[in-house]
């Protein structure tokens, strides 16, 4: 966009480009810094000493996968149905998913609370998991059915033909060709579940059964004011999901990019 | 087959004989798709409309959430509470500056950046990594980072009396003026990334040829930025606002994380208010009320979205 001639112009440009993205790295800089104080690596020796890491990722990945197994199965028969098959009151189906489409989780706190509490689903990951998956259907459930609109029905009149009945054209035909929008459910569901704090907080009481989100404050609450521990605990959250994230980079961009216009 | 519309679905081929319609399908052929949307039905009508209900009938009560304990109804008392609840407006007003800024700051920084890494600059994708790292990163994660970055004795006032500005070092969090730019701070930090990244995808649609010509005419770079590329990018801006909005109302972690919506209510957001109304003061009846005042605006802006996203369909 910026025309430059010359070296002056180039090296300012650079070097506006520098100031800019200074504000965005100096956190994540004192963060690893901060957990490094005091005692250096002995701070991660002590977060891991708890015992309760693996456990917090472990737990996490149960959330995660479940979450994007739910979301994926429902939205992908949902978009099919309301896009290819005959459904008496179709549109008004689909209109009462979509007015769920903006429901914050803050929303549901208190009855998902008192549903809780009262039929002790305490401390079951599932009562993190459901929650999770309906906030995240109504979203993906649009943005699939917009592309299963732009799937041509001329492909599937073929397989009909030849005999094949809706699981079959479904199964056959129309899934192997949303692999787009298989990538654009996973990393939106995967940033959501992995990323959550306030239904795992709510939720998950117990130790055994907490997530990644909950290690810092975990460890705030066993060891008061030790806050390069606390950091420790951040850097040991964020790493994995750094590396996800550049190992799929252009699949987190582009997923993140398409959901977010639609 | 040539000839069959469009949208005639799959297993209703045109009738030949033209017959009415309601005729040649039978009820169990008008039901064929149900079963398919079923399930994805079931979870959004068990998890997010039965909640709702519930919630209508709970903000008429005043009752501490607990079965043994009998909740008593005492009508509207609660909606009346609310509307001279000078927390809950506190709360309205927050979400609504914090939007503007949130928003305004985002998009200049967002649009700039991506019309500099546009242009010719070494370690091009290095720089967007680390803007996009932000938005894959969970705010609880950040949250003790940033804690303790505006922390009294932290990196924001070291580096301030480092560059001769030790007079503005203050405790940013718990300074009632000062928090709330802080959180404001950390969601641009969050955010912008995923601003970025959409202006970025739609710069690379535009048509070189008509910058080409802007500047053949003499536009400087910030005067084709400003006057041609901004216009064309309209969509995206207006997308980014509505999800924005969306966001605003959505706003919990940073707020709860880093300031508990202290000191004084002075970061409280509906979310927050939500929580510590039903968690410290145990006040179920009162707090689910806030989440209707909550689902109302929400609702709204999910209208706002729908029109918004149609508009851009059609034009």
């Amino acid at each position: 966009m910026f025309e430059v001639h010359g070296r002056a112009s180039r090296i300012g440009l650079q070097l506006l480009a520098t100031l800019m993205i200074l504000p965005f790295l100096a956190p994540l800089v004192f963060g690893v810094q901060g957990s490094l104080g005091g005692l250096g690596l002995g701070n991660y020796a002590k977060v891991f000493n708890t015992g309760i890491v693996p456990t917090v990722f472990t737990n996490s990945a149960i959330v995660s996968v479940c979450t994007i197994a739910i979301v994926y199965a429902c939205t992908m028969l949902a978009a099919f149905g309301f896009s290819k098959l005959r459904i008496l009151g179709r549109e008004v189906w689909f209109w009462a998913l979509l007015a769920a489409l903006t429901v914050p989780e803050a929303v549901i706190l208190t009855p998902l609370f008192v549903v809780a509490s009262n039929f002790d689903l305490y401390d079951e990951l599932l009562a993190v998991i459901l929650p999770l998956a309906a906030l995240q259907v109504p979203f993906t459930v649009l943005v699939a059915r917009n592309f299963f609109d732009g799937i041509p029905n001329e492909i599937m009149e073929a397989a009909r033909v030849d005999g094949a009945n809706d699981a079959q054209v479904f199964w056959s035909v129309v899934l192997p060709l949303t692999l787009p929008i298989t990538a654009v459910i996973i990393v939106f569901t995967l940033i959501s579940s992995w990323n959550s704090y306030l239904l795992p907080m709510l939720m998950l009481t117990d130790q055994s059964k907490q997530v990644v989100t909950l290690l810092p404050s975990f460890f705030t609450s066993q060891y008061t004011n030790d806050q390069t521990g606390v950091l420790a605990a951040a850097v040991i959250t964020a790493v994995p999901e750094v590396l996800v994230y550049l190992a799929f980079q252009k699949y987190f961009e582009r997923g993140l990019a398409a959901g977010a216009l639609k | 087959m040539s000839t069959a519309p469009a949208h005639e679905t799959l297993g209703r081929p045109v009738s030949a004989t033209g017959r009415p319609k309601g005729r040649s399908s039978p009820l169990g052929a008008r039901l064929r798709g149900v079963p398919w949307i079923l399930p994805a039905i079931v979870l959004v009508i068990g998890l997010i409309y039965f909640p709702i209900g519930y919630l209508g009938y709970a903000s008429t009560l005043d009752w501490n959430g607990f079965i043994l304990s009998t909740p008593t109804s005492i009508g509207d008392a609660n909606y009346a509470k609310m509307f001279g609840d000078p927390v809950f407006w506190n709360a309205l007003w927050h979400t609504v500056l914090f939007y503007l800024i949130t928003f305004s700051v985002q998009t200049f920084i967002g649009f700039t950046f991506a019309g500099v890494m546009h242009s010719r600059i070494r370690l091009a994708n290095a720089y967007k990594t680390i803007v996009f790292i932000p938005v894959v990163l969970a705010p609880a994660t950040m949250a003790p980072v940033f804690r303790q970055v505006f922390d009294q004795f932290g990196q924001f006032n070291w580096l301030l009396s480092n560059i001769g500005l030790g007079s503005l070092t203050r405790p940013w969090l718990a300074d009632p003026t000062t928090a709330m730019p802080v959180v404001m701070f950390i969601t641009v930090w969050e955010w912008t990334g995923l601003t970025f990244i959409l202006y970025y995808a739609a710069m690379s649609q535009l048509n070189p040829e008509i910058l080409e010509a802007a500047r053949v005419d003499g536009a400087s770079s910030f005067r084709v930025l400003r006057s041609i590329v901004w216009p064309m990018c309209k969509g995206t801006t207006a997308a980014l606002a509505v999800l924005g909005l969306i966001g605003a109302l959505k706003t919990f972690d940073i707020p709860y994380l880093v300031t508990h919506g202290g000191p004084n209510h002075a970061t409280e957001f509906l979310g927050t208010y939500i929580y510590y109304v039903m968690a410290q003061q145990k006040h179920f009846g009162y707090a689910a009320t806030l989440a209707i005042a909550l689902l109302v605006l929400a609702v709204a802006g999910g209208v706002l979205l729908r029109t918004n996203t149609s508009r851009s369909e059609k034009g």
